[in-house]
This record gives structure tokens, sequence and C-alpha cells, in this order.
């Protein structure tokens, strides 16, 4: 999932100092997960604007905050409460933020959270970087443990000479990944992958964007009666 | 390289500003002595004054530089431009390396670039030096770069030993004509490198660093990447009423010990340039 974590509120405060009332719209998918954008955070949320006197017309946790056509519809419920609302607070990452501007071109909108990184919840609570979106998917080259994401230098040749102990020289905390992969590549008797030459990578070149023609749905013709 | 002799290199690490009378007075009090002159790329991730500047200005002394180039900062274009403006400032050799990381350094948010690694740089020099840029566009005038790159035969688990080998393996196959190891000071483990790579046939310069105290191994061991003081070493210095003798003894120990192992030593002295006609000395060097 993509992990968030909540902004200073004070810094949220000073975004909206001169709006008096707000609609506050959450995410039940990462945000959720993660404790920032489920329906005890919007209420926690609500609380806290209401004793800094400011006015919370609704609020509503979107199913996915990052799908703007379904959101669209389940918003239309609320159609005056945001309507009444001086600005639209988003407790979700930066896409359903952006839904939110999407769905509403005049309307100021805030986001509640920093969007950190997508991440594998390896043990109660805890987001582990496992993805960084690269478009180029190697893991069938690595065991599938991934360099790009876990080694601090992107190294997709093997380790550079600067771990100690087995661990990165970025963080006595991370393991060098590369580490883990020889490990992982000698449990599947795959050792050799890693005499491979890898070339570098391409960067994606941002914003991306991908269509796919083959899902859009094929209405069938309405009949004339 | 090509002839038997055991090779010296040393290398300088220039300074944070424009001064570099230090720095030249310290290569021209070696140059005699040594064979080829490092010069660092933001070494630790310091911002410091260039490597290929100060490369151009050894040539001025007749000095041959090796210029160091790392992946930390520059993309794949900056790089090549860069190795084409180090030939035409007379620059031939080059040592590929990765680079350590940003946070590292004195600048921790810098973006760490690393478009290329050490493997892909060295794939580059070979490109350029046959004509062509990464991309397959011919050169108007090419370059005939000496490439060289780093290993770590101290690498401190099994598993970064052995990837250690295979990247080797696959920077000779790069194109890496010489090798630069980090600082030496285990022997045995040195010995079991070097027969690991017996076939290899790509000479290996040993590298050794000069101990200026206790604390100093002990920060190296902390905070730089790759390098590993033994405890008794670390003693050694401790219990010294002459550091400087002390280090100049260990260091000599270090590269007598070597001498038969490898082609050629490759000193690092942080400072201690002064010192380095010494310790050649007492390794009979």
């Amino acid at each position: 999932m993509i992990v968030t974590k909540k902004r200073e509120f004070n810094e949220l405060m000073e975004n909206i100092k001169n709006y008096k009332s707000v609609f506050l719209l959450g995410c039940s998918e990462c945000a959720a997960l993660c404790g920032t954008g489920g329906e005890p955070e919007v209420k926690a949320m609500k609380d806290a604007l209401e004793s800094e006197g400011k006015e919370v017309t609704d609020t509503f946790v979107a199913k996915s905050g990052c799908q703007v056509l379904g959101t669209k519809v389940e918003l239309k419920p609320f159609k005056d409460a945001i309507d009444k609302a001086d600005c639209i607070i988003v407790m979700s990452c930066g896409a359903g933020t952006q839904t939110a501007v999407e769905l509403y071109e005049d309307k100021p909108v805030l986001p509640a959270n920093d969007s950190l990184f997508l991440a594998n919840m390896t043990r109660l609570k805890v987001f582990d970087e496992r993805c960084s979106l690269c478009g180029k998917c190697i893991l069938d080259k690595t065991g599938g443990i991934c360099p790009v994401t876990r080694c601090a230098k992107g190294l997709l040749n093997g380790p550079c000479g600067g771990s100690k102990g087995g661990l990165c020289e970025v963080s006595k905390d991370t393991p060098c990944v590369w580490q883990e992969i020889y490990s992982r590549l000698i449990r599947l008797n795959q050792l050799n992958l890693l005499k491979e030459m890898s070339r570098p990578k391409t960067k994606p070149v941002h914003p991306r964007r991908l269509i796919r023609e083959d899902l859009k749905l094929k209405k069938e013709p309405i009949k004339k009666i | 390289m090509n002839s038997k002799k055991f090779v010296v290199t040393a290398e300088i690490g220039p300074n944070k500003g424009i001064d570099v009378q230090e720095i030249m007075e310290n290569a021209e009090l070696i140059k005699e002595r040594v064979d080829a002159i490092n010069v660092t790329d933001l070494q630790s991730s310091v911002m410091r004054l260039g490597s290929m500047a100060v490369c151009h200005l050894l040539i001025d002394r007749a000095i041959d530089p090796i210029f160091q180039l790392t992946c930390r900062d520059r993309n794949r274009l900056a790089l090549q431009s860069d190795l084409l403006s180090a030939w035409v400032l007379g620059i031939r050799n080059v040592l590929a390396l990765t680079g350590d990381h940003p946070t590292l350094g004195d600048h921790p948010e810098a973006m760490p670039v690393f478009d290329l690694d050490s493997v892909g740089l060295l794939r580059v020099i070979g490109s350029l030096n046959e004509g062509f840029d990464m991309v397959g566009n011919q050169l108007k005038g090419a370059p005939d770069f000496f490439p060289g790159a780093v290993v770590n035969p101290g690498a401190d688990t099994e598993a970064a030993f052995e990837m250690q080998i295979i990247k080797m393996e696959k920077k000779i196959e790069a194109g890496a004509k010489f090798f630069q190891t980090q600082g030496i000071y285990d022997l045995d483990l040195f010995e079991r490198f070097m027969k690991r790579i017996d076939g290899f046939k790509t000479p290996v310069l040993g590298g050794i660093i000069l101990l200026k105290s206790a604390g100093m191994a002990r920060f190296m061991n902390k905070n730089v990447a790759g390098v590993f003081v033994p405890e008794p070493l670390i003693k050694e210095m401790e219990e010294t009423k002459d550091k400087v003798k002390t280090s100049i003894e260990i260091a000599a120990r270090l590269i007598k010990g070597l001498k038969d192992l490898c082609d050629g030593v490759h000193i690092m002295a942080i400072g201690w340039e002064k010192k380095i006609s010494l310790v050649l000395a007492e390794a009979g060097l």
C-alpha cells in the first residue's frame, strides 16, 4: 500500500487559516490501513478542527479515494455539504487529494497527509518500502528482492564496497539488500543470475499515463423499441 | 602497469575551497617516489574542489594523475561529457567508482544520482574509447582512457566477499584494466582474496591507509565505508609514545606483507603525504 503520515496539525491550520468551514474526505484503502484516513482518524480530525473553531460541514470515507469516477458517484449525496464548505481536507495519499481537485475545480483542497512510499506491512503497523514503481520490473533477476528500492544507491550489478557486517553504509538499521539477494539466490540455486551484466535503468519521465483500451467496458447498444 | 615493476600510487583529496597550495606541495614531495597520483571525487560526499581541475594541475607539474570519477553526482550525460573534458585537459587514467552515498557527507539532502553504476561507467569509458557515446552516436575524436576500478577484499561477510569477486569479474568484462583496493589491514584475508582471483589477469594495487591515531582508526571503523581496522592495530596506535613512527611501521609491515601477493600498492596518506617516502623506504621499496 501507499504509506501516509499525518502532516503537522499547525501547518494544516496555517493552510486553512482563512477558511471557516471544512468538508473532510478520507479513504478506506491505504490511508485507513496506515491510520491516517479511516473512520476513526476522520472523526479525530473533525474533533480537532471543531476545537479550533472550524465548522465541519460533513465527513465521508471514500471506498477508493484515487478512483475519480467512483468517488464522484459516492460524493453525490454530499453535494450541499461540499458546496457549503470553504475547503476540502483530504485524508488520503496525494492521489486521493487530487481526486478532489479533479471533481471540484473551484474548491480549495488541502492534504491532511504526507505520502511516503509504496510498502509491505511486514509486521503489525511496520511498513517497509518495497517498490519504487520504476516501470521495468527486475525481480525476475534478483530472486524477487528489489535492489532499485532497497539499495540506497539503486545498484543493479551487485553491492558497493560500503557495507559493514551486512548492513548498508547509509544506516546500521538497514540490511544491505544485495546481501539478502545473495542469500535468496543461494537458497533458490540461482546464483548465476548475479553474474549477468545489468544495463542502466531508463528513468521514467513524469507524469506517466497508462490507458487500457482493452479494459474499457464495451457498452451494448441500446435497442430502440 | 605492463612491466613487472611493483607499482606505487598515492592519493590526494582536494580541499573545500580554491586554495591548492598545500595539496600541490604534497604532490611535489612525493612525485619522484610514485608512479601516479589519484585525485578523489568529492570524497566521503563532502563538497570539495573537483578532481578534474586538480588532475589538470598535476599534469602541469609533470605528475601522472588518476582521475577518480564517481556515479553519485552526475547523470550519464554529465559523466560522458566530463570524460571528454578530462581527456582534453590531458587526463588519461580514470578510476570508475560508485561513490559514497550523499547522506555520509556534509550535504546529506543532495540528490543521489547513481544514474550509472561503476560497471556501467566502465562500459561507457570503453564505448568512448571506441569512438561512440553510450547510445551509439559517433564521436568527433575519441579518447583512449586507461580505466581502473575498485574492489574491496576486506568485505566482511561471506556474501559480501563473494559478491565483490563477482562484481570484479563484471568490471573486467566491462573494461577495467587495473584495480585499487580500499585500505587493507588483514593480510590473511587479502591473501585469500588474491588466491580466489588468480586467473583474472588484471593488476591489483593493494590499498594502504596511514593510521594517524587510535581515534582515527575508530572513526574510520564507524564512519568510512568499507574500511575495518582490527583491534590489535588500534591498540598499537593507542599504546605507542610515537604515533608517527608506529604508523609508518604498521604501513611498512602491511606493504611488505602484500608485496608478494599483488602488483602494487596504493597509499592513502590523508594529509600525511610527507610520510610516504619514509613508509616506502621502510618497506624496502
